[in-house]
């Protein structure tokens, strides 16, 4: 009996790893700690809004509907809930990406504004807040592609024979990426332009 | 036939050319200070790769410094990302590791800093020591002096961040690790050695093919792991389990199934512990940091 249940336990080891068990679990967890990644820097970018906005009234009283509009697009991200379950729900990552993505533009309009205030642009403040600003949509890029690689593992994973056949058994669905016709809309840049420089932020 | 010819040649040509619109290859990590445009003479470079090793050794973590020609058709973001997850510069798990590129035909340059380092390195400082210190230095031409200032800078706000003290380098590398590594290889170095013993015991018997056994298991862990206490324990273990354990010795065949993934993902996850220069010790990024241009 003893004999048996060992060579039981050895086989259910290898039998698990061998039809890709572990491999699941271990992308699906990589997938969901590279979303926690991304919203975490999109709400790194949420929280900078505000500031900026503010630093800018002071110069630019005038680019009412911009601010606004920045301030808007800004109340619409916190209302998209980003729980990790948006990741296997590629509707709720398109309206997450949709809000965000909105955000983006309505801050790269404000961008475009900003050139017109010499004086604005050589405060100082503005100027940490907009690096700041560069430094957190550069690692939104890097959040964002380590996620889209790590869904690339995993999907590839639950798709490969024999894995495929795991995940059919335990339930384990692809999940969703960062589509390609979000991407094209997110990173169009506004055509509003008032001066022959380009704009400081892509 | 010489039309032939000139057409491989031509072929062959457009081969090897083609590569010359991908991305720029990473850099090998051949010291501290990584220059590919000779803009450094050997003798700053020695200076400001001491002052960098100094550093590490005073403090814990790591800098260095880049200098290519080019990044393009990437942006120096992208590639600085690159070079960041390929050099892994910093401790592991303090992720204290900072780069400083320069891409000088572009006439751009970026400060990548590492996770740990991201509080004390913040994007407006080291925008501003971009800004304020290695621009204008690089403007009147001062390539040599602008680096070691800026170097200079980020070593001084690093230092106002409490990191762990430093260790001494060969402990840091390799001891953690192969410990995390023997954890994630136990289960497969258990089951092996039920195998092999259980064969091993059926050709010698109980007592020596158990020590036999042991022996083989000590000697793989001592192989995979250069230590000596580790390989002794892993082998007085396989030994007591063979010889107390009852499993029989009919299963032949999986001794195939033992020798496939286990042992090589052990040894592939303890790679980088063997340090001859200088090699990053982990350190992991996550875009953080400025980028100029001047």
């Amino acid at each position: 009996m003893r004999k048996f249940l060992t060579v039981l336990a050895a086989l259910a080891t290898l039998g698990l790893s061998g039809c890709g068990y572990n491999a699941i679990q271990t992308n699906d967890e990589q997938v969901k700690s590279a979303w926690s990644e991304v919203v975490n820097q999109y709400q790194r970018r949420a929280d900078l809004v505000p500031n900026l906005v503010n630093s800018v009234k002071g110069f630019a009283q005038q680019e009412k509907d911009v601010l606004l509009g920045v301030t808007n697009a800004r109340a619409k991200v916190g209302s998209v809930q980003a729980t990790p379950d948006v990741v296997n729900d590629p509707g709720a990552l398109q309206k997450f990406q949709a809000a965000q993505g909105e955000l983006s533009s309505a801050l790269s309009r404000l961008l475009v504004v900003t050139e017109n205030y010499p004086q604005l642009k050589s405060d100082a403040l503005f100027k940490d807040l907009m690096s700041q600003l560069e430094g957190t949509e550069n690692r939104i890029t890097v959040a964002r592609n380590r996620y889209i690689k790590s869904v690339q593992d995993y999907n590839v994973g639950v798709r490969t024979f024999p894995n495929n056949l795991t995940a059919m058994m335990f339930g384990y669905k692809e999940k969703a990426n960062f589509s390609v016709a979000n991407e094209g809309e997110i990173s169009t840049a506004p055509k509003v332009d008032f001066n022959p420089t380009p704009a400081p932020a892509k | 036939m010489r039309l032939v010819q000139a057409g491989l040649l031509a072929l062959l040509l457009f081969c090897c050319g083609a590569p010359a619109f991908a991305d720029v290859a990473v850099p090998a990590l051949t010291g501290r200070v990584v220059d590919q445009t000779g803009t450094l003479s050997s003798s700053e470079q020695a200076d400001l790769s001491r002052t960098l090793a100094d550093f590490e050794k005073r403090k814990g973590s790591q800098i260095a410094v880049l200098i290519v020609p080019t990044t393009q058709p990437e942006s120096i973001e992208q590639f600085s990302i690159r070079v960041a997850e390929a050099w892994k510069i910093g401790r592991q798990k303090v992720d204290d590791g900072a780069i400083l590129l320069v891409a000088k035909n572009d006439r751009k340059l970026r400060i990548e800093v590492g996770y740990g380092l991201e509080g004390a390195l913040t994007d407006a400082t080291t925008k501003r020591i971009i800004d304020e210190i290695i621009a204008p230095r690089f403007k009147s031409g001062d390539f040599a002096g602008g680096i070691t200032a800026g170097a200079e800078r980020m070593m001084k706000v690093i230092d106002g961040e409490p990191l762990p003290a430093p260790a001494a380098r060969s402990e840091w590398t390799s001891s953690p690790n192969m410990i995390e590594n023997l954890f994630d290889a136990a289960p497969f170095l258990l089951i092996g050695s039920l195998f092999v013993g259980g064969l091993l015991r059926a050709v010698f018997g109980r007592f020596i093919g158990s020590a036999v056994a042991a022996a083989v298991a000590s000697a793989a862990v001592w192989f995979l792991f250069a230590s000596f206490p580790l390989a002794f324990a892993a082998g007085l273990v396989a030994f007591v389990i063979l010889f107390i354990a009852d499993a029989s010795t009919s299963s032949g065949g999986s001794g195939g199934s033992y020798s496939g993934g286990s042992w090589s993902s052990g040894s592939s996850s303890s790679s980088s512990s063997s340090s001859g220069s200088f090699s990053g010790g982990g350190g992991s990024f996550g875009g953080g940091g400025a980028s100029g241009s001047w």
